[in-house]
């Protein structure tokens, strides 16, 4: 047990590694760690109670002393061997401590790379990665100098510096670049709702919001500033700088290895120039990535306010609707029979359509001259008028199917007939009281019932026109058919106009009724 | 004609134009609580172009919501059975996939829920395959042990695809490829665009489910979910009281096909009859119902037969029955059921040139007036009442509406 050798046997077989698969692995992690700070603290050998208090501070879930003791003899243990194991020999103060086993101890080589390994790990998997303002404007100051450099006047520029800068330049660049792809992508797991720690969530929103604006905003102004700056290089400052570049790498080179390392540094330089300038500048055939970006940044946050309204919505108990859908179905299930879960259908999602009886035209006609108050039982009122071809066969028609169908057809076709019968009467009419010029009421002589009617409203129209003073009068029909003129003739007779249902007696007039369009008599109105 | 004659007229008619249009659009919505832009074209518009006045005509008269989206109008109808005409006609409003399908049973129910519950959570596509494997897992949630739903049987997938297709129907599904006939034979699959907005319109209710689901315990009866899901705010003033009575009467005379005051709490009747007149004519003309006040009750009734899901009378040999056994109780007051039945068997044998071939078979009778009491009762117009000994069949006093007239009458008016 008390194997104070280092354990050889363990490389190779990642034994390290092997507690993350045992089932107290978050515990063993945890004594890891406290380890790894002690260490980090310059601490060499560590006793049991040094890393229960760790772990008591550490923001875990409370655990045992013996279980840390624990902990660490099973991480000590030859297979594992993360941890070295030394007997404590120094003085004790109390009898207890005496008769306890008591332990020193270290972090092994293996162990702590593979602590290193993974925290990197971690480290790596829960990034969220950062847009980085400060990089932006990094770029731009390089840039401004490594242009300045290039195009100072008076002789060379100092070469050191020239690598210099771009090396600078070059790190920056790629820290941004790389910290943008881990950011779209933890952006991307926010907004997946599925795993979201909502509070976690909430929290950060407010922040992030203001970060992506702030970012936004950024890489608007810097982003064309760089572009701009990007432009000023020459095609051939470019191949200068590069040539520089790789001339001061290629002096570190082996001997004889000079002129390889030198062609390919220089490819290289101008890769990642290329690199560079295609982030910030659009071309006509490929938007920046710099532009993306900034798409996807703004795009990132109606997402986000979205998530931040489903999330309040969700814990304002407001709608989680799943829940109650999953609650519906649960009484759907339980509920003992059918007319109850009918009445819950009905209840719960209001999509029954309306149901009411019907009335004939008949009927309520019945009612009209039956006076019937709010008293009336229904026993005492008249029924309903059915059919007598529904009563006796169950449908309207004698035959077949297409009843209902062919039944409305059929009305609108007896109304269709009716209307044209009545403008054709209409027609008629006005035709037999056209005048063809001034006449005389009492020329009229008999007029049937329709054209009567026809010819009192007229003459009735411009009867009131005329007014008790008036000498003449014209009026048109609303439809702007018909024109009359009434002239009062002085002196005149009762002029007497006959017709089926009586005889229409007054002063004579003079009257000329004309068709106000030529032939717009012949059709119907 | 003088121009300012013709311009109250041209105003005339346009306000006339206006409050024809209301009326369409309200009928509309009472039949199709959901209407969609694709769906209902010209319906739809016109509930748009009147949405105003339509918000505020059901926030006054009966307190439903009507909610406005671009692409749907949705009118959150409801009402609370109370009384057993009213609870009776409710536990005979079914849901059914389509016009003329079965209605729904307990499984198809549950897969309705359980289906929407999961379309809450999906991407905005889904085939019906990953839904139905998504389905048979929360299907084992606790609570659900009465339903078997494992996808193992052709039952259990068309009892999907009726709650499939009902969600088509409301538009909350829109097929994009497939189809589920060949689903339910085992043999294809079918592909599916979900409408966030109108899933979100589903449920109607003044509190959510989930919330109130707590203090109803584990297997709750349904009258108290029904108002444990709509219980009205306390009314602090007698204004309040009287407007969530009128919203209650309203609701009932809207939604049901006859009212009786026996049926009604003691406070809705007294607000009733003492508001009875004004109330259904204001109902009256927003929604082109006719009122029918009695003694007994309130029927608000439809000229053009058309604001209903069941119609009576009706063709078809169901229809008919339920015509003539509606006629006899009318007639003869309360009778038997076995004496309904003997009657069935006659006047399917009188008949006989009309009605389907199968209802002479023996034991048809049976079904004819279980259909024709269902229809019935469904209208409020019957009332079954089983006894120890004989199931007894009451006519309800609205019945009488279908009482024979005087033959010289019937022969006078038509031709």
């Amino acid at each position: 047990m008390i194997d104070s050798a280092p354990d050889e046997g363990g490389a190779g077989t990642y034994g390290p590694f092997a507690y993350l698969a045992a089932p107290n692995a978050a515990l063993y992690r945890r004594v890891m760690r406290g380890l790894m700070r002690e260490k980090e603290r310059f601490t060499v050998h560590v006793r049991a109670e040094q890393v229960y208090a760790a772990l008591l501070r550490d923001g875990g879930d409370p655990v045992t002393e013996e279980a840390v003791a624990e902990a660490l003899e099973r991480l000590a243990q030859p297979s594992w061997g993360n941890v070295l194991a030394f007997p404590d020999s120094s003085r004790v103060t109390a009898v207890e401590d005496f008769y306890r086993r008591r332990m020193l101890y270290q972090m092994s080589r293996p162990g702590e790379a593979a602590e290193r390994a993974l925290a990197a790990y971690d480290a790596a998997l829960g990034s969220r990665g950062a847009l980085q303002s400060v990089a932006l404007e990094d770029i731009v100051a390089l840039l401004t100098r490594l242009r300045d450099l290039t195009v100072a006047p008076g002789g060379e520029p100092d070469l050191a510096v020239v690598h210099q800068t771009l090396r600078s330049l070059r790190e920056r660049f790629s820290e941004l670049a790389e910290n943008a792809v881990a950011f779209m992508g933890s952006i991307q797991r926010t907004l997946d709702l599925h795993d979201a720690d909502v509070e976690a969530f909430l929290a950060y929103k407010e922040q992030l919001i203001d970060y992506l604006e702030r970012f936004i905003n950024d890489l608007l102004v810097r982003g064309a500033a760089i572009a701009d700056l990007l432009a000023a290089v020459t095609p051939t400052t470019v191949e200068r700088l590069a040539t520089i570049a790789a001339e001061r790498e290629a002096r570190d080179a082996a001997p004889g290895e000079a002129a390889l390392v030198r062609t390919e540094a220089r490819e290289t330089w101008l890769r990642q120039w290329s690199g560079l300038s295609e982030w910030f500048v659009s071309t006509p055939g490929r938007e920046s990535e710099a532009k993306l970006l900034r798409a996807r940044a703004r795009a990132a946050i109606p997402a986000l306010l979205a998530v931040v309204r489903s999330l309040h919505e969700r814990s304002g108990g407001r709608t989680d609707r799943t829940q109650d859908f999953i609650t519906l179905a649960r009484w759907f299930a339980t509920l003992p029979d059918d007319g109850d879960r009918h009445r819950l259908w009905r209840t719960a999602f209001g999509l029954t359509p309306v149901r009411h009886l019907s009335v004939t035209a008949e009927t309520r006609a019945r009612w009209e001259e039956g006076v019937l108050g709010n008293a009336t039982a229904w026993a005492d009122a008249p029924a309903v008028q059915i059919s007598p071809q529904l009563r006796r066969t169950g449908s309207y028609e004698r035959r077949g199917k297409p009843a209902r169908v062919a039944d409305r057809s059929k009305a609108r076709a007896l109304l269709a007939e009716r209307a044209r019968r009545e403008a054709e009467q209409t027609a008629a009419a006005r035709r037999r009281i056209l005048t063809g010029g001034p006449k005389p009421l009492s020329a009229f002589g008999v007029l049937d019932p329709e054209a009567f009617r026809l010819f009192l409203a007229l003459l009735g129209d411009a009867l009131a026109a005329l007014g008790p003073t008036g000498d003449t009068a014209a009026v048109h029909t609303s439809d702007g058919a018909l024109t009359v003129t009434l002239t009062r003739t002085p002196g005149a007779r009762l002029a007497v106009i006959s017709t089926p249902d009586g005889e229409l007696v007054g002063p004579d007039h003079l009257v000329e009724i004309g068709s106000a369009a030529d032939g717009a008599m012949d059709g119907a109105p | 004609m003088s121009v300012l004659d013709l311009g109250s007229r041209i105003t005339d008619t346009l306000a006339e134009h206006d409050v024809d249009g209301r009326v369409r659009a309200l009928r509309a919505l009472l039949l199709r609580p959901v209407l969609r832009a694709q769906a209902d074209g010209e319906l739809f518009r016109l509930a748009r172009r009147h949405a105003d006045w339509l918000r505020e005509w059901c926030q006054r008269e009966t307190g439903w919501r009507l909610v406005v989206e671009p692409q749907t109008v949705r009118l959150f109808m409801s009402a609370i059975a109370d009384g057993p005409t009213s609870v009776a006609i409710a536990e005979r409003q079914p849901a059914r996939a389509r016009k003329g399908d079965p209605p729904f049973t307990r499984r198809r129910y549950v897969l309705l829920c359980l289906t929407l519950a999961v379309l809450e959570r999906s991407d905005p596509q889904i085939a019906l395959g990953r839904l139905a494997e998504e389905l048979v897992l929360v299907a084992t949630l606790p609570g659900l042990e009465s339903v078997e739903f494992t996808l193992g049987n052709r039952e259990e997938r068309s009892d999907l695809v009726a709650a499939i297709r009902l969600l088509l129907d409301h538009g909350v599904l829109a097929r994009v490829a497939g189809d589920e006939e060949s689903y339910a034979a085992g043999s294809g699959d079918a592909l599916y665009d979900v409408d966030r907005r109108v899933l979100a319109a589903m449920l109607s209710t003044a509190h959510s489910p989930g919330l109130v689901a707590a203090a109803l315990g584990p297997a709750p009866r349904i009258d108290k979910i029904e108002a444990a899901l709509h219980a009205p705010p306390t009314a602090y003033t007698e204004d309040e009281t009287n407007r969530q009575l009128r919203h209650a009467v309203s609701r009932r005379l809207l939604l049901e096909p006859v009212v009786y005051y026996d049926d009604l709490p003691a406070d809705e009747r007294a607000y009733l009859v003492s508001q009875r007149v004004g109330l259904t004519r204001r109902l009256g003309e927003a929604t082109g119902l006719v009122p029918e006040l009695r003694a007994e009750g309130i029927a608000l009734v439809d000229p053009d037969d058309q604001l209903t899901d069941r119609r009576m009378p009706e063709q078809g040999t169901d229809g008919h029955a339920t015509l003539l056994l509606a006629e006899h109780l009318a007639a003869n007051g309360a009778v038997e059921l076995t004496a309904l039945r003997r009657l069935a068997k006659r006047l399917a044998k009188d008949h006989a040139a009309y009605w389907r071939r199968s209802t002479r078979e023996p034991g048809a009778e049976n079904a004819i007036v279980a259909d024709a009491l269902d229809r019935l009762v469904g209208l409020g117009l019957v009332r079954v009442d089983r006894g120890d000994a004989e199931t007894v069949v009451h006519p309800l006093p609205a019945l009488a509406r279908f009482a024979v007239t005087r033959p010289t009458v019937h022969e006078g008016r038509r031709r």
